[in-house]
């Protein structure tokens, strides 16, 4: 198992961006960041609004390309940016504002993009059963409402029950890689503090988990490194039991420079 | 509100066409004392009515990905007239092989615009609804095309709207198997699964792996191929085609999608609404006919419908959608 030694790991990064910026005509929303994510770490990545933690995400699940710089996934490097390539990496993430079509089932949105296929004279079928069964029970194990009918579209589920969708394919279709931006919008407490120990269970089992979120406080209790983020910039990646929650705010607060008061490091 | 009733409104949007056809019928029948609904004119509103639903079919799949495709009338018009004008030259069976290509060509120009490059899917067709127009004109030149004694005895010929069978022609043998193909394309496929998915949330289909790029570029050339098999179709009932051939008709083939229950934001379609959609279009411009109305009233009257049309399926949605 891995200690929280943090960056100073010997093994090989099973993700590793080297470099990496992206901008969008003028805008610089990432400018060079290098960052190394570990097979069964949970790492926070934390920041501002506009630090860059999206974009970041949304270039290692494939969403946008790279202006520069480059990605390794397992000491290979990526050539092909696609979220179809991501996700056969291993790669599940649980976007903030996308990720489900409203206008389709439940059991639809479970499968799209991987829809399992009966054939019939040799041409591909959706399997209807394997949909409405599959899905059916991941979203009852994952506690919603038992009137939700698979079959009926996921546009009549609340925000949290979306929430609680996206959570639960992530996390049944896991494989290697689990990023969540900002999983717990929408969640009431006692579900916030479910997502929180599911993200420790699945670093437990092996998995990477990225975790991005706004609140400092929430992340240092569970995470084993933290990554801050700010104007595009990574500013800092420390083990968790490097600095204190109170020191690290105070870095997001300070727009990444050096706390000038609070805490000291610990 | 009761939620059944919700759900059957969600999931069968062609529900209310069905319903509004039946009603439709009845009244016309009984105002034209039987006329309307004689064999002779059943027969003669199905082959309209199968040329306009398989351009609506094809519409449809481009509504479907929250696209549109007005430049379908003109795709009809170059597939008739690339039809009728090599067919007694190399025959039917060659010519239809022509026609549907450049069904495809035009499909796949306006793909490369609205998927590839991602322009605005209006402004793209209406383009080429004027261009292939343009050149349709331009090739005619104020003459028309014909089918000669010759190719009209050609087997492809009748089987491609020349022939009837049990006095119905073949154009409605051929709408059935495009509305039976593409709804199991649409709704028993992963490919049909994300063409619903892309018109729903395109951003979102995008991160779960679906292409959106591919999906769009397909039902375009879906749309052009459809299209210009509807040219084809109705130019061999015909017999005869010139440069303004399909014009118009990409209005009545959205409007029959959007009667039976296309949604024009994308993601939900009824392709048996889309095909009453045509048949109720085509009955009412069959009836302004046998009522002897000046057949200029036929775009009033699809304008108006529409119009209603869209009103009554906002608020059918709201009614279906909303908890």
């Amino acid at each position: 198992m891995r200690t929280t030694d943090g960056a100073a790991d010997s093994r090989q990064p099973l993700i590793s961006i080297k470099n990496v910026s992206l901008s969008y005509g003028n805008f610089k929303a990432l400018t060079d960041v290098s960052v190394d994510f570990f097979q069964g770490e949970l790492v926070g990545l934390v920041g501002d609004n506009g630090a860059g933690k999206t974009t970041l995400i949304r270039i290692i699940s494939g969403i946008n390309p790279p202006t520069s710089g480059e990605v390794y996934f397992d000491g290979e490097k990526i050539t092909k940016f696609h979220p179809k390539k991501a996700m056969d990496l291993g790669l599940e993430c649980i976007q903030q504002s996308i990720g489900i079509c409203d206008n389709l089932s439940v059991g639809r949105n479970y499968f799209l993009g991987r829809e399992p296929v009966k054939r019939v004279l040799g041409l591909p079928f959706l399997d209807k059963k394997k949909i409405r069964e599959a899905s059916a029970k991941v979203v009852h194990d994952f506690g919603l409402r038992d009137t939700v009918d698979v079959d009926d579209e996921i546009a009549l589920l609340s925000g949290g029950e979306k929430q609680t969708f996206k959570i639960a394919r992530a996390v049944t279709f896991r494989n290697r890689v689990i990023i969540m931006d900002e999983p717990t919008n929408h969640l009431s407490v006692r579900e916030r503090a479910h997502v929180n120990e599911l993200a420790v269970q699945l670093k437990q089992q092996g998995l990477l988990v990225i975790y991005i979120t706004h609140d400092i406080f929430q992340i240092h209790r569970i995470a084993d490194r933290i990554v801050i983020m700010e104007n595009g910039r990574k500013v800092t990646d420390v083990p968790r039991d490097a600095m204190s929650a109170d020191a690290l705010e105070g870095i997001i607060r300070d727009g990444g420079r050096a706390p000038s008061k609070g805490p000291k490091v610990a | 509100m009761n939620p059944s009733i919700r759900s059957s409104v969600r999931r069968h949007p062609e529900g209310i066409t069905i319903g509004l056809v039946i009603l439709i019928s009845v009244a016309f029948a009984v105002i034209t004392q039987g006329g309307w609904l004689s064999i002779g004119n059943l027969q003669s509103i199905s082959q309209v009515t199968a040329v306009l639903a398989i351009m609506a079919f094809g519409e449809a799949m481009v509504i479907a990905t929250g696209e549109i495709d007005i430049s379908v009338g003109s795709v009809s018009g170059i597939g008739a007239l690339t039809f009728l004008g090599l067919a007694p030259v190399v025959g039917s069976g060659l010519a239809l092989l022509a026609a549907i290509v450049c069904g495809v060509f035009i499909g796949a120009l306006n793909g490369v615009f609205v998927a590839l490059l991602g322009l605005p899917s209006l402004l793209v067709t209406l383009g080429t609804l004027f261009l292939f127009q343009g050149i349709g004109y331009a090739v005619t030149s104020g003459f028309s095309f014909a089918a000669t004694d010759a190719v009209r005895q050609e087997f492809i010929y009748n089987t491609v709207g020349g022939g009837y069978i049990a006095g119905v022609n073949v154009a409605a043998i051929w709408a059935l198997i495009v509305l039976v193909v593409l709804q199991l394309i649409v709704f028993e496929t992963p490919i049909g699964n994300r063409i619903l998915a892309v018109g729903g949330d395109a951003g979102s289909s995008f991160s779960r792996g679906v292409s959106v790029t591919k999906i769009k570029f397909g039902v375009y050339v879906v749309s052009g191929a459809l299209a210009a098999f509807a040219g084809v179709l109705d130019a061999a009932f015909i017999g005869y085609a010139d440069g303004s051939f399909g014009a118009t008709m990409e209005l009545s083939a959205i409007a029959a999608a959007v009667l039976g229950g296309c949604h024009l934001t994308g993601g939900r379609i009824s392709l048996l609404g889309t095909l009453f959609g045509a048949f109720m279009l085509r009955g009412i411009q069959s009836f302004l006919i046998l009522l002897a109305v000046e057949p200029q009233w036929y775009i009033l009257v699809v304008g108006l419908i529409v119009v209603l049309a869209s009103v009554a399926d906002r608020a059918l949605t709201r009614f279906a959608i909303k908890h």
